[in-house]
């Protein structure tokens, strides 16, 4: 069984093979999206859930809680951009601020609620306060435009100090959104390998025996959970720029239920790539198998209902076995290699 | 004050539809630990079962079909509460034989496959039934509206509420007064103890589970003619339900039932006053009441937190 | 000089009374050990001592200072760790992670993101240096889930010992154990009595009373004796109430 926890023989260098890979095809998909039958848009789209599912199992994979109303958080920073843009000024930076400052404040908040529950109780919680948003979304309705949402947000120029970029095309906001995306890697890979990410899988593996060696426990648990409100801030700012409008059914459970899906089904509980390959997965799944039919939803449905029953490990999982099974050489021991052993 | 009257009347029937919703549920979660997130689609599936019993989907158009059809609308109503909630105690028990690789696994597996199952049953439905607002036709009967205090109440609302009063008195009385209820709960508690019995588990909660959804398939016909009948309509009744569970405490009937009864007062009773505000005002009380005890009203420290 | 003080501790589980009235007193130093009957209260004695519970009433004084009702992780940090009787280690990762982040240096930086845990060579040594005394530097990089019983019962000493504490409890460390473990654990105890006050539940009188310099009897939730191991084996109370349920 592989494991999150595993110990890669790189350490937290960010220079491996699968981040080399990522950046390849992150930076060349402008160039062979449209050739393969695809569209620009969306890159951008998977790049947005990509970065919102990366900070999602920093909480879900990573310290353990499985979280189901997170989809709220991404909607609170797509209504806070708008809102930004529509009532303040129209400015992309102020606006991404506002957007991860909103959904840092509403993840701290629910947080405080929820830190100290575990199991199901975590995930019932969570799957009310999403509610609790979502119906606030729906019924504020001279705030956030009701059902239909906020319309006709706009996508602002990027201003880099004497520099300004129009970035209202699909074409460039691409890029403006798959540097935001690498950077939130690099971080967010520093993070889990540093003391920090360490104790959070620590939490998750036995946290009675965390407790006892000194963290406190519900303060990091409220601390990821923030964290991870403040990516899904994020990207919901970058959501509200790409859809070019805010709306509830992000909020939805239904919503927040298929970033769970994604996540497990790409192997997130196993390896830190998992949830970039369950995105991947569904967005090809909705395009490729959406083009031959209406209900591509029951047959993905279907998949993943088979996936939690044989191999809950998800797809990550699945490549581990067969590279193990290429490899012949069983790793069951792994030394970095700059590590004066036995010392 | 006594204007006040027909608005405590109409959240007490409210709270007592929500009941209903949340019984199949709150069971399913006290004894097998699973949260069901195919509980509304189960709903729904009964509903659509429902649907095509009354019009005699099965027979098609033979002449079978014309003969059911020249049958009282009364009686194929009755023979739909019945056949409905039976054919989704059916899917009920498919989905508890999928979720058998997740027992002693996380409870998180329960809750991912159940989620899995609610999008391929609406999406089942939306195969076979189409995507549009589809009508459960009720008998005359119960049917209409009255006058009270100035205010209308439809009859329906009033039967379905009296309906849901009866389901919980039987559930009630099945968990608490018979020897199959003593064993369904004992199993969730201590598997071993009824292992020792000499009950079979696995059959215990495929008839558990079964129980349920049949549960949640009856609410969907008796509820569907209030709130319409839509592919996802079980999402949208599916949400009071955790909500119900919730303040009610986790696994807990009577707190299920006090909690339902005091969502629908609230619904009810902001209705009077600010009626666009109505269901909100369930969230603030969920709010309030998981504030001031995180357990919920009624519930209790149990294996689920692990 | 008294280390370690726990006066007249109530504890009750809705109507049950598991401890009516305990009262210990560890010298800094020493080993002392804590024995009875299943059922006893030893472990919610344990549990109570290092935070987990809160007792109802009574005081526990570490050092000079009042520690009653402070939380576990509090505790942890002025020096006083613990073992488990049911093993509680980190099984997803390798043995010297777990060792790692019991450290003291480890959770001061746990907010540094510039360095990588394993780039950490000083506390790598650490980490080792710890695993070390307990005989499991060679088996570091293993994954603690592989490791043998006996091995995984020395981890969890190890991580008790990580956090660099002034006095450690253990909870039944033989339990479990064959003939040859156990006799390497009296070694292992013998050589950690040097830098360490220790506190231990144990089942194992042969082993207890090797290494214990006094010993409480916990019975009916009370401490019913407290003595040297030689004056305890003389005393007729004790063999019949105790002991001889234990043997």
């Amino acid at each position: 069984m592989i494991s999150l926890s595993d110990v890669s023989a790189r350490g937290g260098s960010p220079m491996t093979p699968a981040m080399g890979l990522f950046a390849l095809l992150l930076l060349t998909a402008p160039f062979w999206l449209e050739p393969i039958g695809l569209y620009q848009y969306l890159g951008i789209e998977i790049a947005i859930w990509i970065l919102f599912a990366l900070g999602f199992n920093l909480l879900f994979g990573y310290i353990g809680l499985h979280s189901f109303g997170h989809g709220a958080y991404l909607g609170i920073g797509a209504y806070a951009f708008g809102l930004f843009q529509q009532e303040v000024a129209v400015s992309l930076w102020g606006g991404l601020a506002v957007a991860i400052l909103a959904a840092t404040i509403a993840g701290a908040i629910v947080g405080g609620f929820v830190s100290h529950r575990r199991g199901i109780y975590f995930a019932l919680m969570t799957i009310a306060f999403g509610q609790v948003f979502w119906f606030a979304a729906i019924k504020l309705h001279s705030i956030t435009g009701g059902e239909d949402g906020l319309l006709g947000i706009p996508r602002p120029d990027l201003v880099l100090g004497p520099f300004e970029f129009d970035i209202s095309k699909n074409g460039t906001l691409y890029w403006f959104v798959a540097i935001i995306l690498l950077i939130s890697i690099l971080a967010l890979w520093r993070l889990v390998n540093a003391p920090f990410g360490r104790v959070l899988q620590a939490i998750r593996q036995n946290e009675t025996r965390a407790r006892f060696i000194g963290y406190n426990v519900w303060l990091i648990k409220w601390l990821t959970f923030t964290v991870s409100a403040a990516f899904a801030g994020l990207a919901g700012g970058l959501f509200a720029m790409a859809q070019e409008s805010a709306y509830p059914d992000v909020m939805s459970l239904h919503q927040s239920g298929l970033i769970v899906m994604m996540v497990l089904v790409g192997g997130g509980l196993v390896s830190f790539w998992g949830p970039v390959l369950g995105v991947l997965l569904y967005f090809i799944a909705r395009d490729i198998i959406g083009g031959f039919t209406e209900t591509w939803l029951l047959w993905f449905g279907l998949m993943f209902m088979i996936m939690v029953m044989v191999r809950p490990e998800g797809l990550s999982g699945l490549i581990h076995v067969v590279r193990q099974r290429f490899a012949q050489a069983p790793q069951n021991s792994i030394t970095p290699a700059d590590t004066p052993e036995g010392a | 004050m006594m204007e006040l009257v027909p608005h405590i009347i109409n959240g007490l029937t409210l709270g007592l539809l929500f009941a209903l919703i949340a019984l199949g549920f709150t069971l399913i979660v006290g004894v097998m630990e699973v949260i069901n997130l195919a509980h509304g689609s189960l709903f729904a599936l009964g509903a659509y079962f429902g649907l095509a019993t009354i019009g005699g989907d099965w027979f098609g158009s033979t002449g079978l079909g014309a003969w059911w059809l020249s049958l009282p609308i009364g009686m194929r109503y009755v023979s739909a509460i019945i056949i409905g909630p039976l054919l989704a105690a059916g899917a009920g028990m498919i989905i508890e034989i999928c979720l058998r690789p997740t027992y002693g696994k996380v409870p998180l597996y329960g809750l991912l496959l159940t989620f899995g199952a609610a999008l391929v049953v609406e999406e089942v439905i939306r195969l076979v039934w189409g995507t549009g607002e589809q009508n459960l036709t009720v008998p005359q009967a119960i049917n209409g509206a009255f006058l009270m205090g100035g205010l209308i109440f439809s009859k329906y609302k009033f039967f379905a509420a009296g309906f849901a009063m009866v389901a919980i008195g039987a559930v009630w009385f099945f968990l608490e007064r018979t020897p199959y209820g003593a064993i369904i709960k004992a199993g969730s508690h201590d598997s071993e103890m009824v292992r020792a019995l000499g009950y079979d588990l696995s059959k215990l909660r495929l008839l558990v589970f079964g129980f349920g959804a049949s549960i949640a398939g009856l609410a969907g016909i008796i509820l569907s003619p209030i709130w319409g009948l839509r592919p996802h309509v079980g999402l949208d009744v599916v949400i009071p339900a955790f909500l119900i569970i919730v303040i009610g405490g986790v696994g807990s009937f009577w707190g299920a039932v006090l909690a339902a009864l005091l969502v629908g007062m609230s619904v009810g009773i902001t209705g009077a006053y600010a009626p666009a505000w109505s269901m909100m005002s369930m969230y603030l009380l969920l709010i309030a009441v998981v504030g001031v005890r995180s357990r919920g009203l009624l519930g209790h420290k149990s294996a689920l937190e692990n | 000089m008294t280390l370690f003080k726990v006066e007249n501790i109530h504890k009750r589980f809705g109507a049950r009374v598991v401890l009516e009235d305990i009262s210990l007193s560890v010298e800094e130093g020493s080993v002392h050990g804590i024995m009875g009957p299943n059922g006893a209260g030893k472990t919610t004695c344990f549990h109570i001592l290092t935070g987990f519970h809160a007792p109802d009433s009574g005081r526990i004084v570490f050092d000079g200072r009042d520690i009653t009702g402070r939380s576990p992780h509090q505790i942890a940090r002025m020096g006083i760790s613990r073992s488990f009787q049911i093993m509680n280690l980190f099984d997803d990762t390798v043995v010297i992670e777990n060792v790692l982040l019991a450290l003291p240096e480890f959770r001061s930086r746990g907010f540094n993101l510039t360095r990588s845990v394993f780039d950490d060579t000083a506390l790598l040594k650490k980490a080792l240096g710890v695993l070390d005394q307990v005989g499991l530097a060679d088996l570091a990089w293993h994954k603690a889930d592989a490791l043998s019983y006996g091995n995984r019962r020395a981890l969890e000493i190890a991580v008790a010992l990580a956090a660099e504490p002034r006095i450690v409890f253990l909870d039944e460390p033989t339990s479990g154990l064959g003939l040859e473990a156990t006799r390497q654990l009296t070694e292992l105890i013998r050589k950690l009595r040097k830098s360490y006050t220790i506190v231990m539940i144990e089942h194992d009188m042969g082993f207890l009373f090797d290494l214990a310099d006094r010993v409480s009897v916990i019975h009916w939730g009370q401490v019913i004796a407290e003595d040297s191991p030689d004056a305890l084996k003389s005393n007729k109370w004790v063999a019949r109430s105790a002991l001889g349920e234990v043997a």
